[in-house]
């Protein structure tokens, strides 16, 4: 040890005294504090911390000390008339304003910094609100436009090169051919269909680490807490809503930022409500197959049903399950604007992306290879209708004919939804192009699948830097064929579906159970039976939105 | 001098000295950690768009919150210094 003394802060005579009390005790009770301080471990102890509480009981002879420490808190309580923690914050800040006041000279609090400048226009009376929802019109268009030319891309790549690549190498090892269906048509088209997101989810995390480093999130969490509350959430809740958007299983574990359990259970339930990116090539399929020139039209709405559901189902949730409760205070520091640091917003947005990719290589990988067995079993099955997969599906499907698609082949794809819901469209396409072979596979020589990696994703910047600019009112250099589509799986389509079912069915793809994935986030967080609610309460909320769009519209005589 | 009065009735521009804090346990531990203490000097910033919560300057740093916990925080409201 070194001569030069420790410093020490004085809590005043009878705090000191409590203290010295229970220093002593650890020796008198044969205590051993191991690696803590003493002094340290005692003031915790007096101030009831909770975790320290908890370390010392599993100590040797730890409950006699934490009763001669209870005595000591209920001394103070009764003879000073506050709470220890009271106390000993009120000491240090004392302490600390006695040295800021002697080091530093406050340049006027009166003074204008850029920051409250920047407050004066974003949180601002009038203009506040349509600042905020200008930022996130920006995001979408941006996550789901600007996004989709690389999407492409990556689409092509998996089931392009990377798709040939095993299949040479099956074909080299003279695999047998089950082995080839299942790496081929179970895991890589399986694990592929959600790697496709990879790109928007990039962008969408990009986009909010940018508010997030830069001070805005706060002030959006200012700004919408009055809307949040009618809900009866929080401001912060927010912030895992709008990343609900991309994804509801980061979502859910952004949920750790909000101070209370109740209003995290909350926001949780609330969070898959929210259309996330896997929902959209399901409205991109049938929008493109029933509406041609109004599926953004189609696609908006169920964005905003969303929306509107979850809010009428936070009214609900407050006045049943989850009661509010105090420890729900909105106090938040709305820190000064900074620039964001490049590196710290790329971790950000790796780190949630990747949260994204390990969900596909574990739970969509297993569920694939499900999925696969269930179509081809039993063995040598020759058409799915027959398989186990044909018969689960058939026995499912009357309970959605009150909605207007109660055929085997939507309720087999339902259910494989519940993996991913992006599984909709390609368990669709696989049932109702079975037996078609998609595409005519060219000889090409691995050369010339590099160069076309390399080719497609210049081609995918360029037309994704136009859609960039053309977010810009005024300016399009897009030309948007939005007619009806006439591929194959649209035909398809058309052949089950009328457009009042159409509708129908994306109504109940938006609102039906979480994800599997998203269902375990749940758990992970908050046990068990929260995650049984809501995938009970969503698929129920889906199913009566469906029937009354399908049986309403039937009503007022469309489809 | 004006009588104590809650933090949450004062409106944008005004200064005052905190008094006191009621609330519940939980809150009153918030608001220390947060630098709501006995004695500090805040100033009420703005209010949000729908008018809750408000701004509040404490400290050197801007802090939200809801009226309805800072009805909890007396004050003493300073002479007629404007902003």
């Amino acid at each position: 040890m070194t001569t030069r003394t420790l410093f020490r802060l004085d809590y005043g005579s009878k705090l000191e005294h409590e203290i010295n009390n229970i220093v002593a005790a650890f020796k008198e009770k044969n205590f051993d504090t191991q690696h803590y301080p003493q002094r340290w471990l005692a003031i915790k102890l007096l101030e009831s911390d909770a975790d320290i509480v908890e370390h010392v009981q599993a100590m040797p002879n730890g409950s006699q000390i934490i009763a001669v420490a209870r005595q000591s808190t209920d001394k103070i309580k009764s003879t000073l008339g506050d709470e220890v923690d009271m106390l000993t914050a009120d000491h240090r800040y004392g302490y600390i304003n006695g040295v800021v006041r002697q080091a530093l000279n406050r340049p006027s609090i009166d003074r204008i910094t850029l920051t409250d400048r920047i407050d004066d226009i974003v949180t601002h009376k009038w203009l506040g609100l349509p600042f905020f929802f200008t930022i996130m019109y920006i995001m979408f268009r941006l996550v789901i436009d600007v996004s989709s030319p690389f999407l492409e891309w990556t689409d092509s790549v998996i089931n392009g090169p990377i798709a040939h690549f095993f299949s040479y190498l099956l074909d080299l090892t003279q695999m047998p051919a089950w082995v080839h269906s299942l790496i081929i048509n179970g895991i890589v088209a399986g694990v592929g269909g959600v790697l496709v997101f990879v790109p928007g989810l990039l962008i969408l995390y990009f986009f909010l680490a940018l508010l997030e480093d830069s001070g805005y999130m706060s002030r959006a969490a200012f700004v919408m807490d009055r809307f949040m509350r009618v809900v009866g959430l929080h401001g912060k809740s927010f912030i895992p809503m709008i990343l609900g958007f991309g994804c509801a299983v980061p979502a859910v574990y952004a949920t750790r930022t909000i101070a209370s359990r109740r209003d995290r259970i909350l926001t949780a339930l609330l969070v898959p409500l929210m259309s996330c990116s896997a929902r959209l090539p399901v409205y991109v399929v049938f929008g493109m197959a029933f509406f041609g020139a109004q599926a953004g039209t189609v696609i908006w709405a169920m964005y905003a049903l969303g929306i509107v559901i979850a809010m009428l189902s936070g009214m609900l949730f407050t006045r049943t399950l989850l009661k509010p409760d105090s420890s729900s205070a909105f106090v938040l520091e709305l820190p000064p604007y900074r620039q964001p640091a490049l590196k710290s917003v790329l971790i950000h947005m790796w780190e949630n992306t990747r949260e994204f990719v390990r969900k596909a290589g574990t739970v969509i990988l297993a569920a694939s290879v499900v999925m696969w067995l269930l179509l081809n079993l039993p063995w040598g099955v020759g058409n799915q209708r027959d398989s186990y997969f044909g018969k689960v599906s058939g026995a499912i499907a009357p309970v959605f004919a009150p909605l207007g698609f109660g055929n085997w082949e939507t309720g087999g794809a339902l259910v494989t939804g519940f993996i991913a819901k992006e599984i909709v469209v390609s368990t669709m396409s696989q049932v109702y192009l079975s037996g078609e072979e998609l595409q005519t596979k060219e000889p090409t020589t691995f050369s010339q699948e590099l160069i076309g990696i390399g080719h497609g994703f210049v081609q995918a910047a360029i037309n994704s830097g136009k859609i960039l600019i053309s977010i810009v009112p005024g300016i399009n250099l897009v030309d948007k064929e939005k007619e009806t589509e006439n591929t194959l799986l649209s035909i398809a389509l058309r052949n089950h579906f009328t457009p009042l079912s159409a509708v129908s069915m994306l109504v109940f793809v938006l609102l039906y159970v979480p994800c599997i994935a998203t269902l375990g986030a749940i758990k992970h967080e908050f046990g068990a039976s929260w995650a049984i609610t809501s995938a009970i309460y969503q698929t129920a909320v889906a199913w009566i939105a469906a029937f009354i769009i399908y049986q309403g519209g039937r009503l007022l005589g469309f489809g | 001098m004006p009588e104590p009065t809650q933090l949450s009735l004062l409106q944008p521009g005004q200064r005052a000295t905190i008094m006191h804090i009621g609330g519940a346990i939980a809150l009153r531990r918030r608001f220390i950690e947060m630098g709501i203490v006995i004695g500090e000097t805040i100033l009420v910033e703005r209010h949000a768009p729908m008018g809750d919560p408000m701004e509040y300057f404490i400290k050197g740093y801007h802090l939200a919150l809801r009226k309805e916990e800072a009805a909890h925080i007396q004050v003493k409201l300073h002479g007629d210094i404007n902003g």
